[in-house]
């Protein structure tokens, strides 16, 4: 009898063994076959530079064909070489220890000569060890809206992004503090710069503008107006205004400010160019929560846009719901719990110029072949209607207004002889001084460019931010 | 690399993997092979191989006539983790083994107080046993018998 | 019990000559890989690895050796594919390497020859644990213990020779738990009373799961070595079930390991570090750090593919102490998937095979202590594999036969060596 237990002891056991080892095998199977894509292209691992340490990879250029990283002899080996700081985080870097992050990790095959449309190159490459001439990388930038945007954010922390409305091609990024990428590149300072970097609590590494997530502040107020403008809402009508407010006792002991201390009527135009939080949170709490979350979900908030790089998704709250009165009220003129990132709000201000069309953006828009021909076009996705022409056009209007009209705030974007369309904002922060916000686009009637800038902890929010938006807009036209 | 050198190269690295699966299909061919004698084993076991067949007792003690079977290595004592389990306070808990190798049986003292006897001498070595001999355990005595 | 006469072992034999082709065919691929080219004086490596899994074939015959024709092969298989691995990825571990494999095929043969009688193991059952508790402290005395990558498993002199007694330890053990279990079982499996579907057994046979719990314990907390905490404690419960076929100790088993796990985790820093790194490596705090082996080990995985990258074609050696912790993802990486699943197969047919030999076994001894030694091969496997592949936090356990380290090639021949007499006695008795 105990031999018969003990031998069904011992098939139990190791059909256990054998269901075990089969889990095994499935989590192998796992990483090598269904994980493996993604990391075989993640920026970390070592592979794909570590194929190209006897060979040059391809030059990262701009679009008048500025040098941003190239590949130079030392010693035996080849090191990347990063001209320009101000791009630190957008082209990356390429390190032998520590990956490859921006441009470098997001197209790391094309620069190796293994870009994915060439199928041939990258089965040489993989099994015979054959590697096909390196490609480069054709980045949308201009540089002297670049150089207008790292010169006008200065030394202060903060971002700018300013790219094309019709197309998503980004023409400038720029993220404060940046970093020396040839730091990292370096055998001799790698270890000790990539400690720093990482321990900095001002945090270099990040691209600030579609990794960055900040309260949008007051330009949420154009989402808000959207939203209203196209379920209805009469925007002429007039609105009282009495500072503080709440809608009723069961707020407690909590009101919605005006920062002007307003006490008259208001509609949407005024409520604009005086950026009135009491009229949009009225306006928001009129048109419904569901309304509200839906039109910013549109516009990209809480979703990361499809851009060539690393971009956060940012969030409309912190559950993703505006389920209670207040949080709906707060949210209407951009604080409450919302995060967005600088790329995220340059969208919102793009797809308005876009007549409501909203287009993906990009950093990069060619890559090509060791010969320099065209391997293929970098585009920005398909284009989608958010709003309709109609309020687009209405935005826009109040946008003008909110530089043009006599004590907007805005108005530090001014450009002579040109309508610029643009909206400050001030987020209240928890420590230290507000950041401040611009959003706009230039020219109003045909748009070349929107912008989105943020200065952290900028003395006076919003107005110290409409200048920089104007320096960038004016390096785009010229004037 | 020269090309015909990197085609022979994977030539090999093919050959390696396929020589890996024709040695995991041999193996678990044998291994097949193996499970159909498993069956046999099993019931060879349960009738037992030989038993001792108990010709004296006491009360308390095994019923005389009752076959104790046997198995290759058996453990003969009071304790109830034995083989053979004697109930007799004359025995040691692990009193003797009687074992089967090289088609031959043999018994063994295990170290027991009183010792253990064959055809009614006390052993000191390892004995081969026959058929039919008598040994005693305490005061119960047993014969070798063949399996039914 | 070795007969005097040879007998021939055909089913071994021709096993053996798909060993040769296969270590062969490996061996030349790595080599002409890294050098990018082949001389044929560069076989004699694996020459010399063949050379001895044949003369371990030549005394087996030669003493009359009736036992199991299929678990040798497919040892030395795996063995020719270690050999393989410590090539591609640290040749000059090698030669190392080697003369551990002629000790190691010593230990086998005395394993076979020693002791004459299987069955006398049993009979020193509380030497054999006070020999395992004994190896399994002695990396704590000064002097001979030593520390290396943070845990406390080795023993050694400084610049002679370092062994983990760890690795014996496990056999030790096994002997002492079958004698044990064997003495205990009817006690242990039929319990006096049932407080519902839980039995109850008599306290003093509580007492040795709270010992062995206690023990492995101990072991986490000073040797800093969850493996050997992990493997311990799963050979016992193991073996526990076997004996009793009662899951409900297996099952306290496991809460008791949950339960000091997570007592662990946040009272000591080297488990808990473990812990997180399992949960997120890819985290940005952990991957150059903490985490860079296993993100390594999964890019290395990645890289593999379904066919895999090709024998000297991957980039395992990026993976730091590859040749011991992560032989697996190594082959996997040149192998691929297929490869991976086919060495997983290996394992699983040793096992399998160690089991029948269990079944077979004609005393209850004999086949908790064939049973014991199957389950070692099995959960080394399943927890290096698991760890190799982040489905269970990494431990220091070695891949048995394939994982470069002097101390497990000696114990697992000896293993090897052990599971072949059980089998030799299963076949004299059944003549």
């Amino acid at each position: 009898m105990t031999e018969r237990t003990l031998a069904r002891n011992i098939r139990r056991l190791t059909l256990t063994i054998a269901i075990a080892f089969l889990i095994a095998s499935i989590g192998v199977g796992y990483w090598t076959v269904v994980a493996a894509s993604d990391l075989n292209a993640d920026p970390f691992n070592p592979r794909l530079i570590a194929a190209v340490r006897d060979r040059p990879r391809g030059k990262i250029v701009d679009s008048s064909g500025r040098v941003l990283a190239e590949s130079a002899k030392i010693g035996d080996a080849y090191r990347r070489r990063y001209p320009d700081r101000s791009l630190a985080q957008v082209v990356g870097y390429a390190s032998f220890k520590y990956g490859a992050s921006g441009v470098e990790g997001a197209y790391q095959e094309s620069l190796i000569g293994q870009d994915p449309s060439d199928l041939l190159g990258q089965w040489k490459a993989r099994y015979l060890g054959e590697h096909g001439v390196p490609g480069s990388v054709v980045l949308g930038l201009d540089p002297k809206v670049q150089l207008a945007a790292a010169t006008a954010l200065g030394g202060r922390r903060g971002a700018i992004v300013a790219l094309d409305p019709k197309t998503g091609r980004i023409l400038a990024s720029v993220s404060v503090p940046s970093y020396d990428a040839n730091a990292l590149v370096d055998p001799a300072q790698q270890d000790v710069a990539w400690q720093q970097l990482n321990d900095a609590k001002d945090k270099p590494l990040i691209n600030r503008v579609a990794q960055g997530l900040y309260p949008p502040g007051s330009t949420m107020k154009i989402i808000t107006a959207a939203a209203a403008l196209e379920n209805g809402f009469d925007p002429n009508q007039k609105i009282r205004v009495d500072d503080p407010y709440q809608a009723d006792r069961s707020w407690g002991d909590y009101y919605v400010r005006s920062s002007s201390g307003a006490h008259g009527d208001y509609d949407m135009s005024l409520a604009f160019q005086r950026s009135e939080n009491i009229y949009f949170a009225k306006v928001g709490l009129t048109i419904g929560a569901q309304k509200l979350a839906l039109m910013a979900q549109k516009f990209g908030i809480g979703h990361a846009p499809a851009l060539d790089l690393p971009a956060a998704k940012g969030q409309l709250s912190n559950n993703g719901q505006l389920d209670r009165p207040t949080l709906l009220a707060d949210t209407s003129y951009g604080q409450g719990e919302l995060l967005t990132s600088p790329l995220q709000m340059a969208m919102v201000a793009a797809t308005v110029a876009n007549h409501g069309v909203q287009v993906q953006p990009h950093y990069a828009t060619e890559i090509r072949d060791g010969s320099g021909g065209i391997l293929r076009t970098i585009g920005g996705g398909a284009p989608d209607q958010i709003i309709s022409p109609a309020t687009a056009a209405t935005l826009t209007g109040y946008l003008v207004q909110a530089v043009e009209a006599p004590g907007a705030f805005a108005f530090g974007a001014k450009i002579a002889g040109v309508h610029v369309a643009g909206k400050t904002g001030t987020a209240e922060t928890p420590s230290g001084s507000p950041h401040g916000w611009f959003v706009g686009f230039a020219p109003a009637e045909d748009p070349q460019v929107a912008v989105a800038v943020i200065i952290e902890n900028a003395g006076q929010g919003g107005v110290d931010a409409a200048p920089l938006g104007g320096a960038v807009m004016r390096a785009v036209l010229g004037k | 690399m020269e090309i015909t050198f990197a085609v022979l190269l994977w030539g090999v690295r093919i050959v390696f993997l396929v020589l890996l699966y024709l040695f995991l299909i041999r193996a678990f061919r044998a291994l097949h092979r193996a499970l159909s004698d498993e069956r046999v084993a099993i019931t060879a076991r349960e009738v037992g191989i030989a038993a001792l067949v108990v010709t004296k007792s006491h009360a308390g003690g095994p019923r005389v006539g009752a076959r104790l079977p046997l198995r290759a290595v058996s453990s003969v004592g009071r304790d109830a983790g034995n083989d053979v389990v004697l109930h007799d306070e004359a025995a040691s808990a692990k009193h003797a083994i009687v074992s089967f190798a090289d088609g031959e049986w043999w018994l063994e003292d295990a170290g027991s107080t009183n010792g253990t006897l064959l055809n009614g001498s006390r052993i000191w070595d390892k004995e081969r046993l026959h058929y039919g001999d008598e040994l005693a355990v305490g005061r119960i005595a047993l014969r070798l018998e063949r399996a039914q | 019990m070795i007969g005097a006469r040879p007998a021939a072992r055909l089913v071994e034999l021709r096993l053996l000559i798909w060993v040769a082709a296969l270590t062969l065919a490996g061996y030349v691929a790595v080599v002409a890989a890294a050098s990018g080219r082949f001389a044929w004086y560069e076989i004699a490596v694996p020459v010399a690895v063949l050379a001895v899994f044949g003369a371990l074939h030549v005394f087996l015959v030669s003493v009359g050796f009736r036992g199991d024709q299929l678990l040798l092969p497919i040892a030395v298989g795996l063995t020719g594919i270690g050999f393989i691995l410590v090539e591609r990825l640290a040749p000059n571990l090698l030669l190392q390497q080697l003369s551990w494999l002629v000790i190691a095929a010593g230990a086998f043969c005395i394993t076979i020859l020693v002791p004459r009688d299987l069955t006398v193991l049993a009979r020193y059952k509380y030497t054999w644990a006070l020999l395992g508790v004994l190896l399994l402290v002695s990396p704590l005395l000064p002097v001979i213990g030593r520390e290396i990558n943070g845990a406390r498993i080795w023993v050694g002199i400084a610049g002679v020779a370092q062994f983990e007694p760890w690795e014996l330890v496990k056999i030790a053990l096994v002997i002492f738990f079958a004698a044990y279990l064997e003495e205990y079982r009817e006690v242990l499996s039929t319990p006096p009373r049932r407080f519902g579907p839980i039995p109850v057994p008599p306290i003093p046979y509580l007492l040795p799961i709270v010992g062995m719990w206690t023990v492995a314990m101990l072991v986490m907390v000073f040797e800093k070595d969850l493996g050997a905490t992990l493997l311990f404690f799963g050979i016992f419960l193991a073996m526990l079930y076997l004996a009793t076929g009662e899951p409900v100790y297996t099952l306290l088993g496991l809460v008791m390991l949950i339960g000091g796990g997570f007592v662990a985790y946040h009272a000591f820093g080297h488990v808990a570090a473990r812990i997180d790194v399992w949960l997120a490596p890819f985290d940005s705090e952990l991957r150059f750090d903490e985490a860079y082996q296993l993100t390594q080990g999964l890019f290395s995985l990645a890289n593999g593919g379904v066919l895999g990258a090709g024998l000297g074609n991957g980039m395992p050696e990026r993976i730091p102490v590859v040749w011991s912790d992560f032989v697996f993802d190594a082959f996997t990486e040149e192998v691929g998937f297929a490869g991976a699943l086919a060495l997983l197969g290996l394992y699983l047919v040793f096992v399998y095979r160690g089991m029948l030999v269990a079944l077979r076994a004609p005393t209850t001894f004999l086949q908790l202590l064939a049973g014991g030694l199957s389950f070692i091969v099995a959960f080394q496997t399943l927890v290096i594999v698991g760890g190799n592949a982040k489905l269970i936090p990494l431990t220091g356990i070695t891949l048995p036969f394939v994982a470069y380290g002097g101390s497990s090639l000696v114990t697992n021949f000896m293993l090897c060596g052990l599971l072949l007499r059980v089998s030799d006695i299963t076949a004299r008795v059944r003549r």
